[in-house]
């Protein structure tokens, strides 16, 4: 850095020099010009001669170590697309429908077969056992959520974040001393950096659990877990000059500011994340003013020290603004937000996505290099950054509309989309993998659209967006469309695939009220309920205690802080008996079970990290989940509830009846490809080593060469079960009707079955 | 039409009236040196440089342009294995650079005379120290290859007669060039503005020359014929009926303290601070350079 500052100057004061007075009276007009073109030509020829020059005595000493990384290359490209939550039911019921012509071409000249999945079937878990090729007590990922054993918090599965730990003093100013730490709490590794290793490079976009992302030779851009620039999930802002009686209104996954407007201007201020470098941690604020427009159908924007100002129409999205929240020490702190106004007149309502890292100047590490994600940011434009980008619980909370959240998930796809043919374009040989979350979070916000009787369905539209499913589907067959030309070809193995299935989530079930009924879970004596993350448990007597989305943990001796059933007998004794009674477990308003299986993880697992999972695996039917309360730890009166939330649709249930998708344009070895199978299979395309702890199968077959398992999906192989009408087929390949009650009553009984096939074996 | 000449000079009057007002609350009322002045005006300079700029050039085509060049910048660092790449993105950059010089023109083009101004007023303010009493000088002279009366012969260096007030001596006979300068030792024993009288062909030319410390804030270094004449606004320019191109006497350069001195000197610091003053401060005043 020096000597290209030394550089410089000597440059700048040869030109200088090298030219009569008279000629340098170019002032800083023309020096801002010469200076800036100097230093681009400087860096240049730096950046690209430097390259250029070392190339050949790269590749030689390339050569040389490694030889010819794609020596033993049955192709020079494996593509990977990534359709979260993609279900094979729906899938095949909109091919039969020719809704999805890509697809079926897809299918027809290569293979489409479900792609059995993870235990538990979640994204987080699914996608860590793609990474790796092992299953989650080798990549130790159960849930989004596990509680600290210390203390039985919540922490979350993925990553640790922690401040720096020493800082300085100085008056009001609290200065870091280091950097804070963040960690990746998956392990095992990922198969990219094992092509890496043979000098294969890859790109890798929104893989979900790769933040903060590990080095490796490709590039990454971080996917689910990434956090907003609060430091959470996802945490939305609603600005409405609607006041509840308490003055406020507050909402799962967001904040409500209650807005004053004078005449047609409105004063607020963002809350930003909190202000480390300040005693106290107060929040960074960035003021604002609205403006509405006379004729009330726009209003305009404009924030105090930014450059940003735009006017917006009701109902439209702003582009992403940049926030630049001024720490003070002339330090900043960037995030991006969206804005939409959700109503003008006579109540003002404002809706901000939650803060997204700026991938242009980005906080905290999300890509692979650092400069990855801002070389993205600079040539596509600002993107969504944080891991659950759309933002379902602004749907689920009723501050947006399905209209708004749907143009949102379709504006976080198209920038995925511009993204993923970058990687395509830029990445000729080696592995190019790019997850789209839209799928997923479609179908979780519109799955009730398919199911006319679902409790969420009340009070709320039921119509307008009723296609809203199928026109993803239709979107990314649309974009398979562009793609197909370039990756349909002998030497690229194209892969897309899903790390779930889908299926209706009618009814939520707390296993800690039912732990509770059942003598396994006690609360402290004056009280019937508790509320989250269990408030008002009694340790001392509890047994055992459900938190996240499917895992349920025994309270053990020497594993739990206050732990009271000893390894053994008893562990196996009371662990046994939880798991026979909920197998039993009956639904009292249809009288039907809602557990198909329960996974015990001593028996389910045999990796190192087994003795961290949750004793139990709960294996619900389709229909059913932990209810909302129970993933965060609360402990209602009632066992079971409707799941009246726009979130209609669900996959946390027994992973049998939710597989994922898998389409490849060339046959493969098996009617019954896993998930465990893709990081073997890639690495076999590449010619390296498989590892030894790699639990999956290689599957492709080489190219140019027939294989045993081809073509479309036969339908009768479908094993969906329960109420999942979405992916109700005809086996005679006729789509069937999907609403099977002619009631829109949301109380009314499920419709039970459909095109129920016994569970396949358990994923193993 | 006004004749160059009377513009220049004119040009320079009026000029030099308005720095002499701006800088009546600073230099010796305060008794500060003077690299403290050039520092001021470089990076008052730099400010208004910054502000012109941001109004006059095209702010949003230059942000877009930056950015692609940051963009294959990028792209050499990020797909050095793909050489091709490398290659069109380094042509790439080379095309948005010249797109680049191709923003600023404007700007450069309207900021040019009042940064000309400013500059030209720094050094004929702060670049010479008037001689010392006592100095050998030297006192350069040029006839006008393109006079009638010289390109006719008519008139040669050997008729360039020089005319000496009280107190100014000279040291030895004149040096002639057969490129038509001639070139005179003198040495001044009395403090002053001394005039020195040029004749030829019949017209006298007066040429100034200060010495000791009471000499004008604007030392008169040149009086010439050429578009020159605007950078030495000390004196003003040589008619335009006489027969000499130019008369500059040769001062050395003012110290500045740890600023380089001389016309180079202070351009070079002008240059410098300005810019720096510019790059600094373009967050404050929100300019993309």
């Amino acid at each position: 850095m020096i000597r290209n500052l030394r550089i410089i100057a000597l440059v700048l004061l040869w030109v200088l020099a090298a030219t009569r007075p008279a000629h340098a009276y170019i002032g800083p007009g023309a020096g801002f010009a010469v200076a800036g073109s100097m230093f681009v030509l400087l860096t240049t020829f730096v950046l690209a001669f430097g390259t250029i020059l070392i190339f050949p005595l790269r590749l030689l000493w390339r050569l040389i170590v490694t030889g010819n990384p794609f020596k033993h290359a049955k192709v020079k490209r494996v593509v990977i697309l990534g359709l979260d939550g993609m279900d094979p039911g729906i899938a095949t019921r909109f091919m039969q429908e020719g809704k999805l012509p890509n697809f079926q071409k897809l299918a027809d000249k290569g293979v489409f077969r479900p792609l059995q999945t993870s235990t538990p079937s979640m994204s987080p878990v699914a996608w860590s056992s793609f990474t790796t090729g092992v299953d989650p007590s080798r990549h130790n990922i159960y849930d989004f959520l596990t509680r600290d054993p210390c203390n039985y918090a919540p922490m979350l599965s993925s990553t640790d974040i922690r401040s720096a730990k020493k800082v300085l003093n100085i008056g009001k100013y609290v200065i870091p001393l280091g950097k804070p730490s963040i960690k990746l709490l998956q392990k095992s590794q990922a198969f990219w950096k094992l092509l890496g290793d043979k000098h294969i490079g890859s790109t890798i976009q929104r893989v979900p659990i790769t933040f903060p992302p590990v080095k490796f030779n490709g590039l990454l851009l971080s996917g689910m877990c990434v956090p907003d620039l609060l430091g959470t999930q996802g945490t939305f802002s609603f600005f409405s000059t609607k006041q509840s009686e308490e003055g406020h209104a507050a909402f799962t996954g967001g904040e409500q500011t209650v807005l004053r407007r004078r005449g047609n201007t409105i004063r607020s201020r963002i809350l930003g994340p909190a202000n480390g470098m300040l005693k106290g941690a107060p929040p960074m604020t960035i003021p604002f003013t609205v403006k509405i427009a006379a004729d009330k159908r726009s209003a305009s924007f404009s924030f105090d020290d930014l450059d940003d100002t735009f006017t917006l129409k009701v109902g439209e999205y702003s582009e992403w603004i940049d926030l630049a929240f001024s720490a003070g020490l002339g330090q900043k702190v960037h995030g991006i937000a969206r804005f939409c106004i959700t109503e003008i007149d006579p109540d003002f309502n404002l809706y901000m996505t939650p803060i997204h890292i700026d991938p242009e100047n980005p906080a905290m590490p999300i890509s692979h290099p650092t400069v990855y994600s801002i070389y993205l940011a600079k040539k596509l434009g600002r993107f969504a950054t944080l891991g659950l980008a759309e933002d379902t619980w602004a749907l689920n909370e009723r501050v947006i509309d399905e209209e708004v959240f749907y143009k949102q998930a379709m504006l976080i796809a198209d920038e995925r989309i511009a993204m993923f043919k970058d990687a395509l374009q830029r990445t000729k040989k080696g592995l190019v993998t790019c997850v789209f979350d839209t799928t997923d979070r479609v179908q979780h916000m519109f799955y009730r659209y398919l199911d006319p009787t679902h409790p969420a369905n009340a009070g709320k539209d039921t119509e307008r967006w009723s296609t809203a499913i199928e026109q993803v589907y239709q979107r990314m067959d649309a974009m398979v469309g562009d793609l197909l030309p370039e990756l349909d070809r002998e030497d690229t193995t194209f892969v897309i695939m899903s790390d779930h299935g889908f299926t209706n989530f009618r009814r939520g079930v707390n296993l800690n009220a039912w732990l509770k009924e059942n003598g396994y879970l006690f609360l402290t004596d004056d009280v019937e309920t508790s509320g989250d993350w269990f408030e008002s448990v009694d340790w001392s007597r509890t047994k055992a205690f459900s938190l996240g989305l499917t895992g349920m943990f025994i309270n053990r001796k020497g594993r739990e802080a206050k732990g009271i059933v000893a390894e053994g007998a008893e562990y196996r004794q009371v662990r046994d008996e939880i798991c026979a009674k909920l197998k039993e477990l009956v639904d009292p308003t249809t009288g039907e079970k809602c557990i198909l299986d329960v996974f015990p993880a001593t028996e389910h697992f045999e990796g190192p990290y087994r003795f961290d999972a949750p004793d139990l695996i709960i294996g619900y039917d389709g229909g059913y989940r932990n209810s909302w309360d129970c993933a965060t730890g609360s402990v209602p009166k009632e066992v079971f509830s409707d799941n009246t939330k726009s979130w209609s649709g669900d996959h946390c249930v027994d992973p049998r009846i939710v597989p994922g998708v898998f389409f490849c344009n060339r046959p493969i070895t098996t009617e019954t490809p896993h998930i465990l199978d893709m990081a073997p299979s890639t690495l076999k395309q590449f010619g390296v080593d498989i590892p030894d702890y790699m639990q999956g199968q290689p599957i492709f077959t080489d190219p140019g060469q027939g294989g045993p398992v081809s073509g479309p999906l036969d339908p009768t192989t479908l094993s969906q079960s329960g109420s999942a009408p979405g992916a109700l087929v005809h086996k005679d390949g006729q789509a069937s009707a999907a609403a099977p009650a002619s009631t829109t009553d949301a109380s009314a009984t499920p419709p039970a079955g459909g095109a129920v096939t016994s569970p396949a074996e358990p994923a193993s | 039409m006004i004749p160059l000449l009377t513009l220049f000079a004119a040009v320079n009057d009026f000029f030099s009236a308005v720095f002499g007002v701006l800088l009546a609350p600073f230099g010796e009322e305060l008794d500060w040196s003077a690299w403290v002045d050039v520092t001021l005006w470089s990076v008052a300079g730099g400010i208004v440089a910054l502000i012109v700029y941001k109004y006059v050039s095209n702010q949003k085509g230059i942000e877009k342009t930056k950015n692609q060049i940051k963009v294959h910048l990028l792209e050499i660092r990020l797909f050095k294995e793909d050489i091709l790449s490398v290659f069109a993105a380094t042509g790439k950059i080379l095309v948005k650079n010249a797109l680049y010089i191709g923003h600023n023109l404007l700007p450069v083009a309207v900021m040019l005379g009042p940064m000309l101004a400013i500059m030209i007023q720094l050094v004929a303010l702060y670049a010479w120290e008037p001689s010392e009493t006592g100095s050998e000088q030297l006192l350069k002279v040029a006839l006008d290859a393109e006079h009638p009366a010289v390109a006719s012969g008519e008139i040669r260096p050997t008729d360039v007669e020089l005319l000496l007030p009280d107190g100014v001596r000279q040291l030895s006979p004149p040096v002639r060039t057969a490129h038509g300068q001639i070139v005179w030792k003198l040495q001044a024993d009395t403090a002053g503005e001394h005039v020195l009288r040029l004749v030829a062909g019949g017209i006298t030319v007066e040429k100034r020359w200060a010495v000791g410390p009471d000499a004008p804030t604007r030392v008169p270094v040149m009086r010439t014929k050429t578009w020159e004449s605007l950078l030495y606004p000390g004196e003003d320019p040589m008619p335009a009926d006489a027969p000499l191109l130019s008369a500059s006497v040769a001062y050395s350069s003012r110290d500045l303290g740890w600023m380089p001195g001389g016309e180079l000197g202070i351009l070079m610091m002008f240059f410098a601070l300005s810019l720096g003053a510019g790059i600094a401060l373009k967050g404050v005043f929100k300019v993309t350079l």
